[in-house]
């Protein structure tokens, strides 16, 4: 049983709870964040409680304001507040698309946001990145206190171990990466490999993007307008074709992708046929990404020919999400040992400040009966034998309080009587 | 030593049997944490056999080529040698299984042919048949590395062809990486035995008068050595490339090994282990 009863909390609004007009509206740029660090910061006190830290996690994806203070339940209806002055619209205080989590559940949203758990695709890695530069900005501008320093610390920890042993962020799961994928499990290294793309349009350039950033040798274009195919193959630095040209462009290529709108197919398997006899048979790799499709399905029957369409990359896209979400159990588990790390690091730094409130107010009750026998006996030659033996008893009763707190500790439900009790019978003030 | 050489010889398969089942973990996809000590097992997998190797060689004061035993042992120790030799320089650990259970395979049955005889066989104490031996050991090795490479070459271009992109897919290496190491591991295997086989005929010149001895394994060998080089020479004059290439790489080592064995044990030959 975990304790939520910790000086923690989260406020949020994602792409589970709100749509991309709403996130957008929301959302934080670098000097609107600044600000409001600064006001929470700085001039932002309810009934006298003050936010000891705050992170601001603003993305496209989502917008999330993790807070460290005293009495959590009532700073978090404060801020929302404050968001709605400061961005002037009314969704930070509308509880349909914000969230509230507290305590060690709050920990639990952290850990799995910065696994990639909570994101739209299921173990994406930038958040992680995401997550590191808002902690840097707000440590930066000294807004991190010691609970949210742990709770970064941990969560680079737990994201680390969830990917050196789960496959959460394995397989890619983008249609072009897929083509890539492909391409490099029949050639392994792309670096000597020559692309060309037939059609000059938007999409074959995007699929030619992701292979440009895997050093490929050349991308070439051909096109049924020369000019077209010019102006795309100068931005790749290659060389452009028209489609009358296309057996000398498919002779020179290793990998092929296709997005034209052609009704017939431009490549054929007689001309493919031709093609491989020509390349001595070496294996040749086809994306068509286009509808209609460009090339001849029965191109698959040749031998060192790979012909992938659309619906094949997109079912790979989809069997690498299920088998991503299938890892989200493995992932909790190594979260839950974070959970429990966590939660005892609170318990340690609670019992820290707890003990040094008990000795205090233990020392002054001392230093005050020292001073009323002073007044009593003057001539009393025994006061500092008093004093050690008064020192004595102080530590006796501490060390046996931390003694049981220490006993206490995996139980959270025990540790927070205990500290109730410590509170009450020694009639210690909280702040 | 003799408890102790055989004690390990005992076990030995019950260890690949267990590298095997970290490589199926792996493959299967069980446990991502393994992946980094897989070098590290094989490494103690290799010095343990390295071990049995030297030891019952340093007792029977033999080279370890001359029963069944010794050259099946060490074919496997020299296939796990190579094996990890390739993982650690493609960090690719997909094609694991297969070799490590071609050499299981191996070392059990190596294992079966366990015996203790200290070498009293002057041919076999030569040193030139050392060399011999070591060459046609290491000339099998590639080869079947080459066929093996050639299979999981098949499998996987079936595997893309098909849309089977399950977990074999994924942990198998690439195409032509997979073409690449067959044909290397051809080649290496064509050079190894064959000097391999020249340097059994120096010694049967030395010890026998004759250069080409009249005995059916060796002029077995010679022709089937033959055929796989020339079968390796015109497939790359024809620039043959991938399935193609990966069935004659597998026809051959048939040839080669299935062959070779079927005459040494169907036919009268002077050449026969102890």
């Amino acid at each position: 049983m975990l304790n939520n009863d910790i000086a923690l909390g989260v406020l949020g609004i994602s792409h589970k709870t709100a749509s991309v007009e709403i996130r957008e509206l929301v959302s934080l740029n670098e000097e609107e964040q600044k600000n409001i660090i600064h006001q929470v910061t700085h001039d932002f006190k309810v009934n006298n409680i003050e936010v000891d830290g705050i992170l601001i996690l603003s993305t496209c994806n989502r917008t999330e304001f993790y807070i460290s203070a005293e009495h959590i339940d009532i700073i978090l209806p404060a801020i929302r507040q404050l968001l709605v002055t400061y961005k002037q619209c009314p969704y930070y205080n509308d509880q349909n698309i914000t969230y509230e989590k507290f305590g060690m559940e709050a920990a639990r949203h952290f850990f799995n946001v910065i696994c990639g758990i909570d994101s739209q695709i299921v173990g994406e890695m930038q958040i992680t990145g995401q997550v590191k530069d808002c902690y840097n900005f707000a440590h930066h501008l000294d807004a991190t206190d010691a609970v949210l320093n742990k709770l970064y610390n941990f969560g680079m920890q737990v994201k680390k171990r969830v990917r050196n042993e789960t496959f959460l962020s394995d397989g890619t799961v983008s249609v072009s990466f897929a083509g890539v994928e492909l391409a490099r499990k029949i050639f392994s290294d792309l670096a000597d490999k020559r692309i060309l793309l037939v059609g000059a349009g938007k999409t074959a350039e995007l699929a030619a993007v992701h292979f440009l950033e895997n050093n490929v040798k050349a991308i070439n274009v051909a096109n049924r307008t020369l000019s077209k195919a010019q102006e795309l193959a100068e931005k790749f630095g290659g060389v452009s074709y028209t489609l009358e040209d296309l057996d000398t462009a498919l002779v020179e290529a290793d990998i092929v992708i296709s997005a034209t709108s052609s009704d017939d197919y431009v490549i054929t398997r007689s001309m493919m046929a031709d093609i491989t006899r020509k390349k001595y048979y070496e294996s040749i790799f086809l994306i068509d990404l286009a509808i209609p499709r460009d090339i001849d399905p029965k191109i698959e029957s040749l031998n060192n020919v790979y012909l992938y369409n659309l619906d094949d990359l997109n079912g790979i896209v989809e069997k690498n999400l299920e088998k991503r979400r299938m890892e989200i159990p493995s992932a909790n588990k190594i979260i839950d040992e974070f959970m429990v790390e966590f939660q005892k690091w609170i318990n340690t730094n609670t019992m820290a400040s707890v003990v040094s409130k008990l000795k205090s107010h233990l020392e002054t009750l001392s230093n005050n009966e020292m001073s009323r026998i002073r007044k009593q006996f003057p001539e009393n030659g025994y006061q500092k034998e008093i004093e050690n033996y008064t020192q004595n008893i102080i530590n006796k009763l501490v060390r046996q309080h931390m003694k049981s707190l220490k006993k206490n500790a995996g139980d959270p439900e025990k540790y927070k009587q205990h500290i109730e009790l410590i509170y009450n019978l020694y009639e210690i003030d909280k702040e | 030593m003799k408890e102790i050489s055989q004690f390990i010889s005992y076990i030995l398969p019950l260890l690949y049997l267990g590298v095997i089942y970290v490589y199926y973990v792996l493959f299967t996809g069980k446990k991502k944490s393994w992946i980094n000590k897989t070098t590290l097992i094989l490494g103690i997998l290799l010095i343990i056999h390295g071990f049995e190797i030297g030891l019952r060689h340093a007792v029977l004061k033999t080279i370890p080529f001359s029963t069944v035993h010794d050259a099946l042992s060490f074919l496997g120790f020299s296939i796990l040698f190579v094996y990890m030799i390739i993982e650690l320089r493609l960090k690719n650990r997909g094609s694991g299984i297969f070799v490590l259970f071609f050499a299981f395979i191996l070392e059990v049955v190596s294992t079966f042919n366990l015996s203790w005889e200290p070498e009293t066989n002057e041919l076999l104490s030569s040193p030139t048949f050392a060399i011999h031996a070591a060459f046609t050991i290491m000339g099998y090795t590639a080869m079947s590395l080459s066929a093996l490479y050639a299979i999981m070459y098949i499998i996987q271009n079936h595997n893309l062809k098909k849309r089977n992109l399950g977990k074999l897919f994924t942990q198998l290496p690439a195409l032509n990486y997979l073409e690449k190491m067959s044909i290397q591991s051809a080649f290496m295997g064509i050079v190894l035995l064959g000097i391999g086989l020249l340097m059994g005929h120096v010694q049967a010149e030395a010890i026998m008068g004759e250069f080409w001895p009249k005995d059916v394994k060796v002029i077995a060998a010679d022709i089937a050595w033959a055929l796989y080089l020339i079968g390796y020479i015109i497939a790359q004059f024809l620039r043959l490339h991938g399935k193609k290439m990966a069935y004659l790489s597998i026809a051959g080592y048939f040839i080669l090994v299935v062959g070779g064995f079927l005459i040494a044990n169907l036919a009268e030959t002077f050449h026969e282990f102890n």
